[in-house]
């Protein structure tokens, strides 16, 4: 039971610091300082702390909290060094579906807010998701084939039994690739970061989000964050043998899309669908037909 | 007398009532209680666990023997059925009864109908041979277009068409039996069991072709899904959510009989098709697979609750058959499992949508909006019923597509398992385009003073609502009832739990993921309303509107056309091929008929006689 | 012993009076005209009077003299030098239902029934004629229809033939439009070639047998028949008899004179006069022509009216006419039937037949007000409830709905096609099923049609022919409520039907005794 308060309570720190090696890594690129070591802990402070709290209705409000609450059941699923959680109550498949709930809080929330703005981004969000749980969904199939379960413990044992030469990367490389393209998707970095509209926040989902409701989509994103991170690691990099390597490795995970979400521009939705059912699809699907056949 | 004669007796006996005093206010209520008796008669036949419960009615025309009994698969569809005609009778039986009344219908006529369903799919599903079997269906096809039809306008056109396609397959599915009667000799089922093993493979094709593919129109299957959306969304409210919930399963039944209690899925996936790779149980996955994706994305497109809802049926069927033809314990379960949570599902949604209109008068999705201010239990129902209709935790719908997926993988089915999930999406993309554009958004003016689903239509809602997260959290009791369906039709049966699937190689245990995900909830819950200031609820209209003004009279509702950017992609793949090819042939029948009316119209009259003399004595000579 | 003795009498007696439900309504008819200057009341009440007789009459003869066939030799000739009547189950169902359709579609009534007064002005004294002249031709196609079903000589049946053709010529033209006498015309141009080919078809026949009578000709068949003059003979009396009969391709007068005739006439050449001609071929085809070439052209023009009749209907503008191509294909499907031979196929011809008498005669009795175009038929539910659900029952029944009567009747048939189960009984199988649906299309699109709404629906049925409707649909529930007996009754009247030996031997006794 304590795993079940520490797993997400894990998951949220390691979220908080990768928001801030985020924006390191932006300011690094852009040649500024960046911010304070606890400075993604203090916005989400300041954003509740606000004296302005604008509710649209109870949906609005419900909406944030099945988003932070989706993502805090989500992460229990995957397993830590040393602990299991519930990943043999759930596997793998119950975890994608478990990290749609936040998205469909969020789409719910926004949606009450009755700004058409706020429903447009709602609108090109989920026709992301369309898009990139498709080469999601295939590497998701390649693994658990591979390793004959939907069981995130066994396929970590399965991948930590033979060292480097029995991690996923190793072994299915093209579904490997594929998976890091979905997960630039996901993560709404550019190129694909037109459902979130950081840069134009009357078009995105966020238009009517303040304060607190702010907050808790900063909580939301520290939580996706690290589970798009973690996921990455438990499905490709042979999970954590031990707190040392599993954090070593979520955070090189996260660091690649940031990195390297600088270089592009960005895509406009259609295109954003095109690309993602072209390139990762194709990739996953023909690193599946390598495993199978 | 036995118990099946009982139940089936009870349900002639609602029938006649409904004929009686089906005119009176009282009708509804007595429909409500009668079907809640033949729920009762059904759970005490035992048919589920123990042996069949035969009817002691048998007939025989022809030296063809009749007789009907209920196994366990029977029993699961027809308490379905039955609860279906429950709740939908609760439905009607209050105000929707005399609203109806009221708008110059004839509430007789619709449980007489609602009635004529039950009691005609109970007797297909005791069907113990195939000619009991094809008058069952035929009386389930004609009962259907009674309550498609009692609606009258449109209604009346989409059940003409829909009867049009239901009698062209009776009419195949009649040529199928008489070619395994050539065959066999017999239309019963131990006899042809016996014999069906010695028929070539070219025969099986024919017989699937025939028969699969009559069975397959009431399913909606592709290519014959086009009727069906329109003909079950014009139906009157209750009529519609019984339709939805279970009439095109009876064609899931038929095929049920047809594929796997009497081809068996060793046959069909030894059956090669020529020319390809495909054995022919790849082939029926792969059409139950389109099924799912392009109803889905058809659905996508519709801008009336109704339809949209509708469509969506159609490529829910296809995550049954799916299930079904992946063929292992677990896939064969969820076939079978989605068949009752969907069932429920689709009920509660498509009842939601029906008060919505009885309150607002209309469906079409970009009429309406901001109504969860308004209707927010309404909002709860729909909202459960869209979480378990795109198959999400913790609903039903969520336990029975995870069973369908996870059979997929642990078959090695790649592509079939991303058509599964590429259907699932574009559920997720529709039923949030359903749910915002009645409930979210901008409240219309017109609309201000909805009040909430009066409490008859209400209470069965919310009462379906409880249903579909409780089978969520504890699928263990339904799954112990498709485990002996299983047993009965000779599958391997699931190996369930209270919580569950019991899986070595990745289980699912729902009571957990449910608990975690309140849990998870109630954080959220403490982070948001714990911390932080007081909100303060503003009027809707205090929006931000990025320079623009937003006025009290001009409301901006984000509705049609709602993934633009997707359908500027897509929209283009929509062809309209199914409906060409139905042109196509509407066009050939009219063509024939045409030349047909000629021939009486000019013929010749003594040149005919001559003619035909001439060529009758040329062939008796010749 | 006195009861012993007084049977035979009674037999004698009772068998003589076979004649009369022919000669009856011939005497009638002759007497109408003098009568109605007489009395106009009288001549009115003369044609029912006299057909409730002939009904009582054969009624009785039925009961009494049960299932064993009997003959009756007209003038105290014996066989087969006199004129011979032949009574079995079947002849003696069709004599019963002779009289009870016509009195049930008397024409006569239309003025004085429930109708109302906008025929009333018909007291003067054209009119009156007219009356008489109708009720005479009416009466006339009785004698001549009772006649077809019960001669035992083909010459009779011949002459039968005509005196119906000439009778329903009349009874056609006799609304007088300009569409009626352009259909009549027609009729009579198609019968006429008809009637030749037949007379020629009889010729050869007995330029080849010497005979005419049916019960020698069986004796003589298998010898003298039994080749391709025979089949020839069989083609051309096919042809001609099939006239009546709406067989393909000698059925292009249906959909006109149908259309143009009254509706109740329509009704009686559609439901009765059809199956009387159809009871001819099938006691040609059973008695001197087992060959099965003979079946086979039977099959394959029986399917093509299926077809051709079936699809022409789809596209039908008006009420009659769609009725008359539906007409044309149930005919085809009892030819079939009746092609596949054997106690099934008869039985399934049989209960085909009975079957479109029924439901086509009601049909067309709700045809006397629905006489116009489909489209004006929108909302006629609202002015005539019972008629649009009797339209909705007959048609459940025609393409076929379990348990109605008209499902089994096309299940016997299909079942026995099946067990046949040639190429070309495939063939016919996969047309019957196909135009089923097409059937079903076009009937129920006049069913949803009935229950539009509509602000000017059509007038209303008048009383007595939707007395007359509802009453034959009564009879099709009971039927199917007691589906077993009419079955066993229908299964025992085609084995006598198909008994060849025992029809020779009924009309010969002298000759299986003079063997033993």
């Amino acid at each position: 039971m304590i795993e079940l308060i520490l797993m997400p309570l894990a998951a949220f720190v390691i979220g908080l610091a990768m928001v801030l090696m985020m924006r390191r890594i932006g300011a690094r690129l852009q040649r500024r300082v960046g911010p304070p070591l606890l400075q993604p802990l203090w916005d989400i402070i300041k954003l509740h702390g606000k004296e302005t709290q604008t509710s649209h209705g109870l949906i609005h409000e419900l909406g944030i909290v099945m988003a932070i609450g989706g993502f805090v059941a989500a992460v229990t699923l995957m397993p830590l060094p040393g602990m299991n959680g519930l990943a043999e109550q759930g596997g793998l498949i119950a975890l994608v579906y478990m990290m749609m709930i936040p998205s469909l809080g969020l789409a719910l929330g926004v949606g009450q807010c009755a700004n058409p703005n706020g429903s447009i981004g709602i609108s090109r969000a989920l026709t992301a998701m369309l898009a990139y749980d498709i080469p999601m969904v295939i590497v998701v199939f390649g693994v658990a084939f591979f390793y004959g379960s939907t069981s995130l413990v066994q396929i970590i044992d399965a991948q930590q039994a033979g060292g480097f030469a029995t991690w996923g990367i190793a072994e299915m490389p093209l579904l490997a690739f594929a998976g890091l393209f979905a997960m630039q998707a996901m993560l709404g970095k550019q190129p694909f970061e037109i459902y979130v509209a950081p840069a134009e926040i009357a078009t995105g989902p966020m238009v009517e989000m303040g304060g607190k409701f702010l907050g808790g989509l900063f909580i939301m994103q520290c939580f996706q964050l690290y589970a798009a991170g973690a996921l990455y690691t438990l499905l490709f990099l042979g999970g954590g043998e031990n707190w040392l390597t599993f954090l070593i490795k979520v955070f090189a995970v996260v660091a690649i899309p940031m990195s390297i979400a600088f270089l592009f521009p960005r895509y406009r939705t259609e295109d954003v669908v095109r690309l993602v059912w072209k390139w990762p699809a194709m990739i996953g699907l023909l690193g599946i037909a390598f495993l199978m056949y | 007398m036995t118990s099946l004669d009982h139940l089936v007796l009870v349900s002639a006996l609602t029938l006649a009532l409904m004929l009686l005093f089906g005119r009176m206010r009282i009708a509804g209520r007595l429909a409500v209680v009668l079907y809640a008796v033949q729920f009762l008669l059904l759970m005490q036949t035992g048919a589920l666990l123990g042996e069949p419960v035969a009817s002691s009615l048998t007939l025989s025309v022809l030296d063809l023997q009749m007789h009907w009994r209920y196994d366990a698969l029977s029993w699961f569809f027809a308490m379905i059925t039955i609860g279906a005609g429950f709740f939908c009778a609760w439905y009607a039986a209050g105000v929707w009864q005399e609203r109806y009344r009221e708008e110059g219908h004839s509430p007789r006529l619709f449980h007489v109908a609602l009635a004529a369903n039950v009691l005609t799919m109970l007797i297909l599903l005791g069907s113990g041979d195939l000619l009991s079997l094809f008058i069952g269906w035929e009386l389930v096809s004609w009962a259907s277009f009674l309550l498609m039809a009692v609606g009258g306008g449109p209604a009346g056109r989409a059940a003409l068409r829909y009867l049009v396609y239901a009698f062209s397959g009776g009419m195949a599915i009649l040529a199928g039996l008489m070619l395994i009667y050539t065959q066999t000799g017999s239309l019963d089922y131990a006899r042809v069991l016996s014999l069906l093993g010695e028929l070539s493979d070219g025969q099986v094709w024919l017989l699937l072709l025939l028969i699969g593919g009559g069975f397959a129109v009431k399913m909606g299957l592709l290519p014959f899904h086009l009727w069906q959306a329109a003909a079950y969304a014009e139906t009157p409210g209750p009529g519609s959510s019984f339709l939805g919930a279970i009439s095109a399963r009876m064609g899931l039944y038929a095929l049920i009989m047809l594929l796997v209690a009497m081809l068996g899925i060793g046959r069909l996936t030894a059956m090669e098709v020529p020319f390809t790779f495909l054995s022919a149980r790849d082939l029926i996955a792969w059409i139950a697979a389109l099924t799912v994706i392009i109803p889905t994305y058809i659905a996508l497109q519709q801008h009336d609750a109704r339809y949209l809802l509708a469509w969506h049926g159609i490529g829910q069927g296809g995550y049954m058959l799916l299930g079904l033809m992946v063929g292992n314990a677990v896939g064969s379960a969820g076939g079978l499992f989605h068949v009752f949570t969907y069932g429920i599902t689709q009920a509660a949604l498509l009842m939601a949508v029906f008060a919505v209109v009885h309150r607002t008068g209309t469906a079409d999705l970009n009429k309406l909006g901001g109504l969860v201010a308004r209707m927010p239990l309404t909002f709860l129902v729909l909202l459960f019923g869209i979480i378990s209709l795109a198959g999400l935790p913790p609903m039903a719908g969520f336990v029975s597509k995870w069973m369908v997926y996870r059979s997929l993988v642990a078959e090695g089915m790649p592509l079939l398992f991303v058509a599964a999930v590429v259907g699932t999406l574009g559920t997720i993309l529709s039923v949030y385009k359903l749910i915002h554009n009645i409930f979210l958004g901008q409240l219309r003016i017109e609309h201000e003073q909805v009040r909430e689903a009066p409490l008859s239509m209400l209470l069965p809602m919310l009462g379906l609502s409880t249903l579909i997260f409780l089978v969520g959290v504890t699928p263990g009791p339904a799954l112990s009832w498709v485990a002996a369906v299983q047993a009965s039709l000779g599958l391997p049966p699931v190996p369930y739990t209270l919580g569950g699937i019991e899986d070595p190689r990745g289980g699912l245990d729902m009571l957990w993921l449910v608990g975690i995900l309140m849990a998870g909830f109630g954080v959220g819950a403490l982070i948001f309303f714990g911390l932080g200031g007081r909100s303060k609820r503003v009027h809707q209209l205090d929006n931000y509107a990025g320079g623009h003004f937003l006025t009290a009279d001009v409301r901006y509702q984000y509705s049609d056309n709602f993934y633009a950017g997707l359908m500027h992609l897509i929209g283009p793949w929509y062809r309209g091929a199914f409906l060409w090819l139905e042109k196509a042939l509407t066009a050939t029948v009219a063509f024939l008929s045409a030349v047909m009316n000629g021939f009486y119209r000019y013929a010749q009259p003594a040149l005919f006689v001559l003619a035909t003399a001439v060529a009758l004595l040329a062939l008796t000579t010749a | 012993m006195i009861s012993d003795l007084a049977v035979p009498n009674l037999f004698v007696a009772q068998a003589g009076q076979l004649v009369l439900p022919v000669v009856l309504p011939l005497l009638a008819a002759f007497l109408m005209q003098p009568l109605a200057r007489v009395s106009t009341a009288l001549a009115r009440g003369l044609g029912p009077l006299v057909l409730i007789l002939c009904a009582w009459i054969t009624a009785q003869l039925w009961i009494q003299l049960g299932d064993a066939p009997f003959t009756l030799a007209i003038g105290g000739f014996a066989p087969p030098l006199g004129i011979l009547f032949y009574a079995d189950g079947i002849a003696l169902l069709f004599a019963l239902a002779v009289p009870v359709f016509a009195l049930l579609f008397w024409p006569g009534s239309e003025s004085g029934g429930g109708a109302g007064a906008d025929s009333r002005p018909g007291s003067d004294q054209a009119d009156r004629d007219q009356a008489a002249r109708r009720d005479a031709l009416v009466l006339l196609l009785v004698a001549a229809t009772t006649g077809l079903a019960l001669s035992g000589d083909l010459f009779n049946l011949y002459v039968f033939y005509e005196l119906a053709a000439v009778a329903s010529f009349g009874l056609v033209a006799l609304s007088g439009t300009g569409r009626a006498q352009v259909a009549t015309f027609r009729y009579l141009m198609i019968s006429a070639f008809g009637s030749v080919l037949a007379l020629a078809g009889i010729a050869i026949l007995y330029m080849q047998t010497g005979t005419l009578n049916l019960g020698q000709l069986a004796q003589l068949a298998p010898e003298t028949l039994n080749n391709p003059i025979g089949s020839a003979a069989f083609a051309l009396m096919l042809i001609g008899f099939g006239v009546k009969a709406e067989l393909f391709p000698v059925n292009t007068w249906v959909p006109e004179v149908y259309a143009g005739a009254p509706a109740r006439v329509s009704a009686l050449l559609a439901g009765l006069v059809s199956k009387l001609a159809v009871l001819v071929i099938v006691r040609l085809l059973v008695l001197i022509f087992p060959q099965p070439e003979a079946a086979q052209m039977l099959l394959v023009l029986g399917v093509l009216g299926v077809l051709t009749g079936e699809f022409a209907a789809w596209r039908a503008k008006d009420f009659p006419r769609m009725l008359a191509f539906s007409s044309i294909g149930q005919l085809g499907i009892v030819f079939v039937a009746f092609s596949i031979g054997g106690e099934i196929g008869l039985l399934a011809g049989l209960a085909v037949a009975l079957h479109h008498l029924i439901v086509k005669s009601a049909l067309f009795g709700l045809a006397v007000r629905w006489n116009g175009s489909l489209e004006a038929l929108a909302g006629a539910a609202r002015t005539s409830p019972l008629g649009a659900a009797l339209f909705v029952l007959f048609a459940l029944s025609l393409v076929g709905v379990p348990p109605l009567p008209g499902f089994w009747a096309k299940l016997t048939v299909i079942v026995g096609l099946a067990e046949r189960g040639t190429p070309l009984d495939i063939t016919a199988l996969m047309s019957i099923l196909l135009v089923t649906a097409v059937e079903a299309s076009y009937l129920f699109r006049v069913a949803i049609r009935l229950y539009q709404d509509n602000p000017d629906p059509v007038a209303r049925h008048a009383r007595r022919d939707l007395g007359v409707s509802a009453l034959l649909g009564a009879v099709l529930v009971a039927a199917t409520l007691g589906l077993r007996p009419v079955a066993d009754v229908l299964g025992a009247g085609a084995a006598q039907l198909g008994d060849r030996a025992g029809y020779i031997e009924t009309v010969f006794p002298s000759h299986v005794a003079g063997k033993d």
